[in-house]
């Protein structure tokens, strides 16, 4: 019942399309994240799943159900807005209560309800104060609170950790992550911050100008992204990307990057697949996966960021500009030159022209 | 002076809040600078305040040769107010100024609610008819009077259009008769200060919180409820102020009414300001009229200083 399937679907905004036919499918008690920078379609993906949008094509069903026509009221979902929505005006028993009495339940039964749900977020003690002088950790729980007591089977929520300072956001991480373990409820969660939806999702589902880039676990995006746009939007820094043509050599498929030299080969699988897909390429690799090495590629050394438990290193210029994280610290400083050699294992191609990514086997 | 008002100062902050000295120390910073401001609103409203009260227990009037300073050559030992409690006209106005009060502000009321509600949404030709709504209060009181007073000529345009409807002549003299000239006197204030209350409550209802709004869709409310739940009570200071004014103004009602009616038939349509105004310029009896104006600025400040204690009681931090 508490499935979600996106069936092409379309939202344009008079001449802007803020959707280009999405599809996806999120299953039963799972935490989708919905990522992308703003304006990517990830909030009208949300809004339409929340029935707040009519979609202008497509379908959306839960389990079995269209929900073409269903009113929001209707829907059964739980909306967590990015400021809470908190009825500043009720005390917080009243806004648990809200939902409950708006269906128009027995008083005996809204009570125990709230009393319930106030039990199982640590709220009771909080019950008789008024809603406009709480901490925002207490604002959340009222939040999930007030949408949790009606029972829906879908939970959305809409970046609500964006107003939270980043000292906070991590308690707040946790602590949204066991409400759902708790609730065992399909949620969908629209974030712009990779680190929320890395720590938290079951998959994630990145975004961009409308269009659905890639679905996978948080390791699956990271790893193995399927377009130049996930491999530079996921991780911090994104992933390295050098343009070369690939080329032979006695020792395997290699990459010409031009000035820069040629790259290591590359291992069999992704070589043969390189081999067949022609044209230029994008020679990937993580910053983290950097290692330095005898042999390889050189660049100069232009910056070097260190932050304590990890340094930062500014290697090369402009196009052929690329980022290396070390563990604590490393032994460069600017204008040296640095070799190093990604292993082979980490690197991914892309095709120069589509963006896609080259995939092995 | 200053000296002595100083110590003034301080005796009243050390009376009303024992509290910690640098929080002495801020108020007694905060009085000092506001002094000027407060002495010159001091003069401005308790003045006139003290010199109808002091006129208020003579017999003094423009024309009985003294100048007001020495009125107390007339004093009279409060016969003022006695006169005022046993003047059946006063009483009977003030009471039908109650009665305009109680179906008027009512009336704008809930209709500037429903035309607030209305245009808290879009629809098309929205800004020609905000327009429009606006202009009865744009209109100059006098000129409305006129207006209506035209309008409810037996021989004028709204008998016109009753007659259309029921399709017989219709001769309905308005303003002759005590009932109907009430009632008209009523329908001119409604039509020219329903607009300022629709204008606040619009105000008021354009800052409810949006997402509110949608998070009670979402829990189920209909549009009924979201109303009644939400959008009343974050309006409730926004409402007090509006009736608080419209009470207050309305209570004063005068310009509009005298030129349609003149306060007739007979006293029909007297009302307190009416009343006031004839005895000032007919009568000519000035103490007596301050009398009576003190009366009214009690009635009136019991109202404000209500709606000031409500206001204060339900502020709250926006969302």
């Amino acid at each position: 019942m508490s499935a979600i399937h996106l069936q092409n679907l379309v939202k344009k905004f008079g001449d802007f399309t803020a959707l280009k036919t999405m599809d996806l499918e999120i299953a039963d008690g799972e935490f989708m994240a919905l990522l992308g920078p703003s304006g990517c379609g990830k909030s009208t993906t949300m809004n339409m799943i929340a029935g707040m949008e009519e979609p202008t094509s497509g379908k959306i069903l839960f389990g079995e159900r269209d929900m073409a026509g269903v009113p929001m009221g209707r829907r059964g979902v739980g909306f967590v807005f990015q400021n809470y929505a908190i009825f500043t005006h009720m005390t917080v028993r009243q806004n648990l209560a809200y939902g409950p009495k708006m269906r128009g339940a027995a008083k005996a039964e809204i009570e125990r309800r709230v009393g319930a749900i106030a039990e199982m977020l640590q709220l009771s003690p909080l019950l008789d104060r008024k809603a406009d002088r709480l901490s925002v950790n207490i604002l959340q729980r009222v939040a999930i609170g007030r949408s949790a007591i009606m029972e829906p089977a879908i939970f959305l929520l809409d970046e609500p950790l964006s107003n939270v300072d980043a000292a906070f956001r991590a308690v707040m991480r946790t602590e949204l992550k066991q409400l759902q373990r708790q609730f065992r409820q399909t949620m969908v969660y629209v974030t712009h911050d990779q680190l929320e939806a890395m720590t938290m999702a079951d998959r994630i589902a990145v975004m961009d100008h409308g269009v659905l880039q890639q679905v996978g676990t948080p390791l699956e995006v990271y790893n193995n992204p399927a377009n130049v746009f996930v491999a530079r939007f996921i991780g911090a820094p994104g992933m390295n990307l050098l343009k070369g043509s690939p080329a032979e050599s006695d020792r395997g498929l290699v990459i010409d990057l031009g000035p820069l030299g040629v790259t290591p080969p590359l291992p069999g699988e992704l070589a043969s697949a390189v081999r067949a897909a022609r044209g230029d390429v994008l020679y990937g690799f993580r910053p983290e996966q950097v290692a330095l090495a005898e042999r390889g590629l050189s660049m100069p050394v232009s910056f070097v960021e260190r932050i304590g438990a990890r340094t930062i290193v500014h290697l090369g210029e402009g196009e052929s500009a690329v980022k290396a994280v070390f563990e604590n610290d490393v032994g460069l400083s600017v204008g040296q030159t640095a070799t190093f050699a990604p292993p082979a294992s980490s690197v991914r191609v892309f095709d120069a022209s589509t963006g896609l990514a080259v995939k092995a086997g | 002076m200053s000296a002595v008002t100083a110590t003034i100062a301080e005796d009243k902050m050390g009376a009303v809040h024992a509290k910690p000295a640098q929080r002495d120390e801020g108020a007694r910073l905060g009085f000092r600078l506001t002094l000027p401001a407060q002495i010159l609103v001091l003069f401005i409203s308790a003045f006139p305040l003290l010199m109808q009260l002091y006129i208020s227990v003579t017999d003094w009037s423009p024309l009985s040769g003294v100048g007001w300073w020495n009125a107390w050559e007339m004093w009279n030992s409060f016969a003022n107010y006695t006169d005022l409690a046993a003047d059946t006209r006063f009483w009977s106005a003030l009471q039908r100024t109650a009665i305009v009060m109680l179906v008027c502000v009512p009336a704008e009321f809930l209709l500037g609610l429903a035309l607030a509600t209305l245009f808290a949404d879009d629809f098309p030709g929205k800004r020609i008819f905000y327009s429009i709504l606006l202009m009865p209060m744009m209109v100059v009181p006098a000129v409305a009077g006129y207006m209506f007073f035209m309008l409810f000529q037996s021989g004028g345009p709204v008998n016109d259009i009753l007659s259309r409807i029921v399709g017989a002549p219709v001769t309905i003299a308005w303003l002759s008769d005590p009932t109907l000239a009430l009632i008209a006197v009523m329908i001119a204030d409604i039509w020219q200060w329903t607009p300022l209350m629709f204008l606040i409550l619009l105000a008021g209802m354009v800052g409810v919180p949006e997402d509110q709004m949608k998070a009670a869709t979402l829990l189920g409310a209909n549009a009924w409820q979201r109303f009644t739940t939400i959008v009343l009570p974050k309006m409730k200071t926004i409402i007090i102020i509006a009736l608080a004014i419209r009470v207050i103004e309305n209570f004063k009602i005068f310009d509009t009414l005298y030129i349609m009616t003149g306060g007739g038939p007979g006293v029909a349509t007297e009302t307190i300001s009416v009343y006031i105004y004839k005895v000032t310029t007919q009568d000519l009896i000035w103490g007596y009229v301050a009398a009576i104006a003190l009366a009214i600025l009690i009635v009136l400040s019991i109202v404000a200083v209500y709606a000031m204690k409500r206001m204060a009681k339900s502020r709250e931090v926006p969302a």
